[in-house]
C-alpha cells in the first residue's frame, strides 16, 4: 500500500495539473444556479407540503394543528382516492403501451425510404407540439354534441348524436386527446435508428436474417436505452396529466374543477379539487405526498425491469468518465 | 436492403437503368408510404376541423346536419377572435414570460451542464444522481407547494416566480448539455488552460459557440413550455396579468356563459401559430440538438 500510493498521488497530480483542477469550488461556481434553485424551488416545497400534511391546515386560518398521520390514513380508507388512483392507472396502461409502440412503429416507417418523408416527419410531430391546451380546445371542438365532427360522421352511418362530454365517454375523449401526442419520441426514436451501426444489420442479412429478425436481434436491443428513457418519461406524463382532463370539464373558470365528471377524475385532478375547491390543505398535501411515492415506486420497478432488458453498447458506468 | 427487394418496386419508370445498384438504394417503400399517409391524415384531421371551425357562422356551427365546410370562410372571426378579449395583451404576456424563462434557462441550464461535464468537486456523483432524480419528479407535484410558498412571500401575482424558476434552469436541459459537453475533446479547454484564460471565459467563448443546436433546443423546449403551461400561470397570476394559455380558456364565452366556438378555434389558432412556426423554423437543430446530445 505504502509503495502504491506515492504514485497514485503523482498520477492525481498530473491529472489535476493538466485540467485545471482547482478544488470543488469552481465546480459549485457553475452548478450554484442549479443547486439553490433545486433547494428553494423543489426540496423545500416538497419539504414544505410534507409538513402540511400532518396538519388540519384549510388554507386560510393563520394557524395549523399538527394531526399526525391522520390524513394518510384518512386518504388511504377513503374509496374516492383509491377510484382516482385507479383511474390514473387505467389511464396510464391505456396510453403508454400505445404511445410506445405506436411512436417506435412510426419512427422505424419514417426510417425507410419514403416519398415526402421530411414533410410525412413534420405531420407526426406536429401533434406533439400543440401545447395540451389548444389539443384539448381542439378535441372538445371535433366531439362536441351538435357541430362536433365526430357526431357528423357517426349520422352519416344514422347513428345519434352522443353526448360525448358527460358520462364515462369524457374518459374517451381524454385518452384521444392524450394519444394525439403519440409522435413526441419520434423524434428521439428517429436519432437512435440513425445511430444502429449499418454494419450489424449487413452481418445480421449475411447470416440469413429476415427483416423480423434484423429487427428483434439488432435494432431493438441497440434502441433498448432510448426506449427505456421514453417508458419512464411517459409514465411519469401521464400519470402527472392534470390539464386536459380540468379542461375537458362542462363548466368553465373557477366551478370547473369540482364539474370534471367522475370518468375523469383522475389523481392529480382530485388533488386539485381537494386544494382549492375544498380548502382541505393537510388531507391535499397528503395525498400530493402518497402520489409522489407512487410515482416513485413505479419508477423504481421500471427501472429494475428495463435494467435488464436494456442493452448498452457501451457500459453507462464508463461513460462520460474522460470527460 | 435487398430485404426490400421482395416489395413491390415503387420507383419511378423513368429511373436510369444504367444505375442497378444506386436504383435499389434508393427504391421508395411504397407500404410504408401508404401507412404514413394515412397516420399523417388522422393526426392532422383535428388541426384541418380546427381551422373549419374557426371560418364558420354561429348559424353553420348550430345547424343540423352539421356544417362540413363553411361556404364564405369568416376571415373576419380572427380579428373578432382578438377583440372579445384583449388577446394581444394576454399575448404579450405569454412572449414575455417565454422569453424570459427562456433565455434565462438556456444559459443556466447550460452553465450548470457546463459544470457537470467538464468540472470536478467532492460530492458531484451524488449531485448528478439527484439531477437525475429531479428530471423524474413531475412538476405538478412541487408546483402546487411551491405556490402556497410563492403566496406567503408574496409573490403572487407577479412575473417573479417564472425569473426564479428560469435562473435555476432545467433538469432535462441540463442533461442535455452536459451529454453534449461531456463528448468534446479535452484539448478544448487545455491550451486555453496554458494561456491562463479563466473557466468562465473558457465557457463562454469556446464552450457555449460549439452548443449552437443544444442552445436553440433548450430555447425552443423552455420558451415553448413556458407558452403552453396552464397551471401555473392559473395558479400565480391573476385576469389582468395572465397568459394566452388560461386566457383563451375563459374568454370566448357569450353574456349567457356558452362557449362561442367559432371564436374560440380562431383564438386557439392565433395562439398555437407562433410555437408551429417557430418549430418550422429550428426544425434541424432541435433534432441535431437531440441525436449530437447522445439522448440515448
Amino acid at each position: 500500500m505504502s509503495t502504491l500510493s506515492p504514485a497514485r498521488d503523482v498520477r492525481q497530480k498530473s491529472r489535476r495539473g493538466s485540467t485545471g483542477f482547482r478544488g470543488s469550488g469552481t465546480f459549485y461556481a457553475f452548478i450554484s444556479p442549479w443547486l439553490i434553485g433545486t433547494v428553494l424551488l423543489t426540496l423545500f416545497p416538497l419539504g414544505y407540503a410534507l409538513w402540511i400534511s400532518f396538519t388540519n391546515w384549510d388554507g386560510i386560518a393563520p394557524n395549523q394543528n399538527w394531526i399526525g398521520l391522520k390524513n394518510y390514513t384518512d386518504a388511504l380508507s377513503d374509496p374516492r382516492m383509491w377510484a382516482s388512483l385507479q383511474r390514473t392507472g387505467l389511464l396510464a396502461l391505456a396510453i403508454v403501451p400505445i404511445t410506445i409502440c405506436g411512436g417506435l412503429g412510426l419512427a422505424l416507417l419514417l426510417n425507410e425510404k419514403v416519398h415526402w418523408r421530411s414533410g410525412l416527419r413534420m405531420l407526426v410531430y406536429l401533434p406533439a407540439i400543440v401545447p395540451p391546451v389548444a389539443a384539448t380546445l381542439t378535441w372538445k371542438l371535433l366531439f362536441d354534441r351538435d357541430s362536433g365532427a365526430i357526431n357528423g360522421v357517426l349520422a352519416i352511418f344514422g347513428a345519434d348524436a352522443v353526448s360525448w362530454m358527460t358520462g364515462n365517454t369524457v374518459f374517451v375523449v381524454l385518452l384521444v386527446v392524450m394519444l394525439w401526442g403519440i409522435g413526441a419520441g419520434v423524434l428521439i426514436n428517429l436519432a437512435a435508428l440513425q445511430d444502429v451501426p449499418a454494419e450489424l444489420h449487413e452481418a445480421a442479412r449475411l447470416d440469413g436474417a429476415n427483416a423480423f429478425n434484423s429487427f428483434w436481434h439488432v435494432t431493438l436491443p441497440s434502441i433498448s436505452p432510448v426506449l427505456l428513457f421514453q417508458v419512464i418519461t411517459t409514465t411519469i406524463g401521464v400519470l402527472q396529466t392534470f390539464v386536459p382532463a380540468l379542461l375537458l370539464s362542462p363548466a368553465n373558470g373557477p366551478a370547473a374543477i369540482t364539474a370534471v365528471p367522475e370518468a375523469n377524475r383522475i389523481f392529480m385532478v382530485d388533488v386539485y379539487a381537494q386544494y382549492f375547491a375544498y380548502s382541505k390543505y393537510g388531507y391535499a398535501s397528503a395525498m400530493l405526498w402518497l402520489f409522489f411515492l407512487v410515482i416513485l415506486v413505479v419508477t423504481i420497478i421500471t427501472f429494475k425491469i428495463g435494467g435488464r432488458t436494456v442493452f448498452y453498447a457501451v457500459d453507462p458506468s464508463k461513460e462520460g468518465k474522460e470527460g | 436492403m435487398t430485404l426490400i427487394g421482395h416489395r413491390p418496386q415503387t420507383e419511378s419508370p423513368t429511373a436510369p437503368p444504367e444505375l442497378p445498384i444506386r436504383q435499389s438504394r434508393e427504391r421508395k417503400n411504397g407500404v410504408a408510404f401508404v401507412i404514413l399517409v394515412v397516420v399523417c391524415a388522422m393526426l392532422f384531421l383535428p388541426v384541418l376541423w380546427l381551422l373549419l371551425t374557426a371560418l364558420k357562422t354561429p348559424q353553420q356551427l348550430a345547424s343540423d346536419p352539421i356544417t362540413w365546410i363553411p361556404t364564405q370562410p369568416q376571415v373576419q372571426n380572427f380579428i373578432d377572435a382578438t377583440i372579445v378579449l384583449p388577446f394581444w395583451a394576454y399575448a404579450a404576456n405569454s412572449l414575455f414570460l417565454s422569453t424570459v424563462t427562456g433565455v434565462l434557462t438556456t444559459v443556466s441550464s447550460a452553465l450548470v451542464g457546463y459544470g457537470f461535464a467538464r468540472l470536478n468537486g467532492k460530492g458531484k456523483k451524488v449531485l448528478f444522481g439527484i439531477l437525475i432524480a429531479m428530471m423524474m419528479t413531475p412538476p405538478i407535484i412541487t408546483l402546487i407547494p411551491t405556490y402556497l410558498l410563492f403566496a406567503k412571500v408574496g409573490l403572487v401575482g407577479t412575473y417573479w416566480p417564472w425569473v426564479l424558476w428560469g435562473m435555476a434552469g432545467a433538469p432535462y436541459l441540463i442533461f442535455l448539455y452536459r451529454q453534449f459537453f461531456a463528448q468534446l475533446p479535452r484539448e478544448l479547454e487545455e491550451a486555453a488552460i496554458l494561456d491562463g484564460c479563466g473557466r468562465l471565459r473558457i465557457f463562454v467563448q469556446i464552450f457555449l459557440p460549439l452548443s449552437k443546436p443544444v442552445v436553440i433546443t433548450a430555447f425552443v423546449l423552455s420558451f415553448n413550455g413556458v407558452w403552453g403551461d396552464f397551471i401555473a400561470p392559473q395558479l400565480l397570476l391573476n385576469q389582468d396579468n395572465t397568459t394566452l394559455a388560461v386566457a383563451i380558456t375563459t374568454g370566448y364565452v357569450n353574456s349567457q356563459g356558452f362557449p362561442i366556438n367559432n371564436l374560440l378555434a380562431a383564438g386557439a389558432v392565433l395562439y398555437v401559430l407562433p410555437v408551429l412556426i417557430m418549430f418550422f423554423f429550428v426544425q434541424r437543430s432541435y433534432v441535431n440538438g437531440f441525436a449530437t446530445s447522445g439522448m440515448k
